[in-house]
């Protein structure tokens, strides 16, 4: 009886944990989107460089993605010689585990790394506007199908704790 | 940091290794220059040198390092603190100043926008140029542009190279500064090509005393009158003036009360008179001061001073 109880309870925790990344995901794409627009306004308007605009960013959020703005800053400010693209994608691989992104949202985020910096005004701003139109893309995408998801997720753990118990019994 | 610090990080990191060995004096060390599959050339102490492959310099181009397309790219990604879009109006003039009022000469591909210069894009040619201050090189021009608690209207004429834009820095400092005998004066400095101040994000690299307020990247006519009407200053400071609209707001500056030093292009004193425009200020005695430069010797080296009359107030032996 207890053992189909623990079987139930961490298949229904199963399903609760995977339906939280789905929610998560979609919470975690709406902020970054508005850093990336904040970045762009900073861009646009008063053409800040970039290490200044990226710790100000650091500065402003509070969230997930504070560590990740911080490291790309302090890295930008020594002036090591390292292109911004690797500095960039350094910061992604040991900042980005903590939150509920997948891997091609990484991977979107590493190619919006690749173009900046080194481009005028105005194909910077595109290169921006590009990754924010894909990032939107991706969380229409993944609004549409919150809810269908999590309470699937949430569905099939349970019912896969039931299932396994009867098959054991 | 220092001046070697200040120029290697701009650099990728295969170029900050091969000048980093090398072993410079870098106050002698004038220019470096990079050309996209070119060797990589230095100027030092006046005379040009190939940067060997094993970090000597030599006059010998065979053993040269050559700089590739990536390295002159990623530099241009340092210079500009990664953020090449913040540079648009200076790239457009052609230079970059960088921290330490270093100047960053480029070239490659113009792109236009109804005849203007709109852009430079595949930059392929870069030369930085290292700034050099000589601080006490306005001595003694400095007794013979005081006058009581002010100064003198004064013109700096001197043909390229001969070091105007030093010695006219110098007065500044020391204007600006104030000396034993004379109170520092509150000075304005309309710094169009970046040049005197050398500012880097608004802060000037090279010293130019506790009284002086800078226009960066300024256009001369409406720095000049812009100065004049928010930070009243007592002198104004200018450098290459010639257009007429420089002579115009020489002219309102003047009229405001306030002192002037300008420097202009030229090798003696009736070359300004023969100008157009600034010849009619010679004629109608507006300066009070002429300081004229050659270039025997070292960098600011005075050959005449001159008062609105003519007459002749120091002569070099």
């Amino acid at each position: 009886m207890i053992g189909a109880l623990l079987v139930i309870g961490s298949s229904t925790a199963i399903g609760l944990y995977f339906s939280t990344m789905t929610k998560g995901r979609v919470k975690d794409l709406k902020v970054l989107k508005k850093y990336i627009f904040l970045l762009r306004g900073d861009i646009e308007y008063s053409s800040t460089p970039l290490p200044e605009a990226i710790e100000m960013l650091s500065r402003r959020s509070n969230d997930r993605f504070r560590e990740f703005f911080t490291q790309v800053a302090a890295e930008l400010r020594k002036l090591d010689g390292i292109p911004f693209a690797e500095i960039w994608d350094k910061a992604i691989q040991t900042n980005m585990n903590e939150n509920f992104l997948t891997d091609t949202d990484k991977e979107l985020l590493k190619k919006l790394g690749d173009t900046l910096g080194f481009m005028d005004k105005s194909m910077q701003l595109k290169s921006i506007d590009l990754y924010l139109e894909q990032l939107e893309l991706e969380l229409s995408d993944a609004i549409r199908t919150e809810k269908e998801k999590t309470r699937l997720y949430n569905l099939l753990g349970v019912l896969c704790g039931i299932f396994i118990t009867v098959v054991l019994i | 940091m220092d001046k070697r610090d200040e120029i290697l990080k701009i650099f990728s990191i295969n170029l900050r290794k091969v000048i980093g060995n090398v072993d410079f004096d870098y106050d002698l060390l004038q220019e470096i220059r990079l050309r996209v599959n070119s060797p990589l050339i230095v100027i030092y102490n006046n005379t040009e040198f190939f940067i060997s492959r094993n970090y000597e310099l030599s006059t010998n181009r065979n053993n040269a390092y050559i700089v590739t397309q990536n390295e002159v790219r990623e530099t241009m990604e340092y210079i500009s603190n990664y953020s090449l879009y913040a540079f648009e109006d200076e790239i457009r003039q052609g230079f970059i100043t960088i921290q330490g009022g270093h100047r960053v000469g480029i070239a490659g591909k113009t792109i236009l926008e109804a005849d203007r210069i709109k852009n430079i894009k595949h930059i392929s040619f870069i030369n930085i140029r290292l700034s050099h201050q000589i601080k006490g090189c306005g001595n003694k021009v400095m007794p013979y542009i005081v006058q009581d608690d002010s100064i003198y209207h004064t013109l700096i004429i001197s043909p390229p190279r001969c070091g105007k834009t030093t010695l006219l820095r110098d007065l500044i400092r020391q204007l600006s500064n104030g000396l034993s005998t004379i109170p520092g004066m509150t000075v304005g400095v309309v710094d169009e090509r970046s040049e005197i101040g050398a500012c880097y994000m608004g802060i000037p690299q090279n010293e130019l005393g506790i009284r002086t307020d800078i226009l960066d990247c300024c256009p001369k006519v409406a720095g000049m009158m812009m100065l004049v009407r928010s930070m009243s200053p007592s002198i104004i400071a200018v450098d290459e003036v010639g257009s007429r609209e420089d002579i115009e707001a020489i002219e309102y500056v003047i009229n405001c009360g306030c002192k002037l030093i300008a420097t202009v292009h030229g090798s003696t004193i009736d070359d300004i008179k023969n100008k157009p425009i600034l010849g009619r200020l010679v004629r109608e005695k507006i300066f009070e001061r002429y300081i004229i430069l050659n270039n025997q010797g070292s960098v600011g080296n005075l050959e005449e001073i001159y008062d609105e009359r003519g007459t002749v107030l120091y002569h070099a032996d």
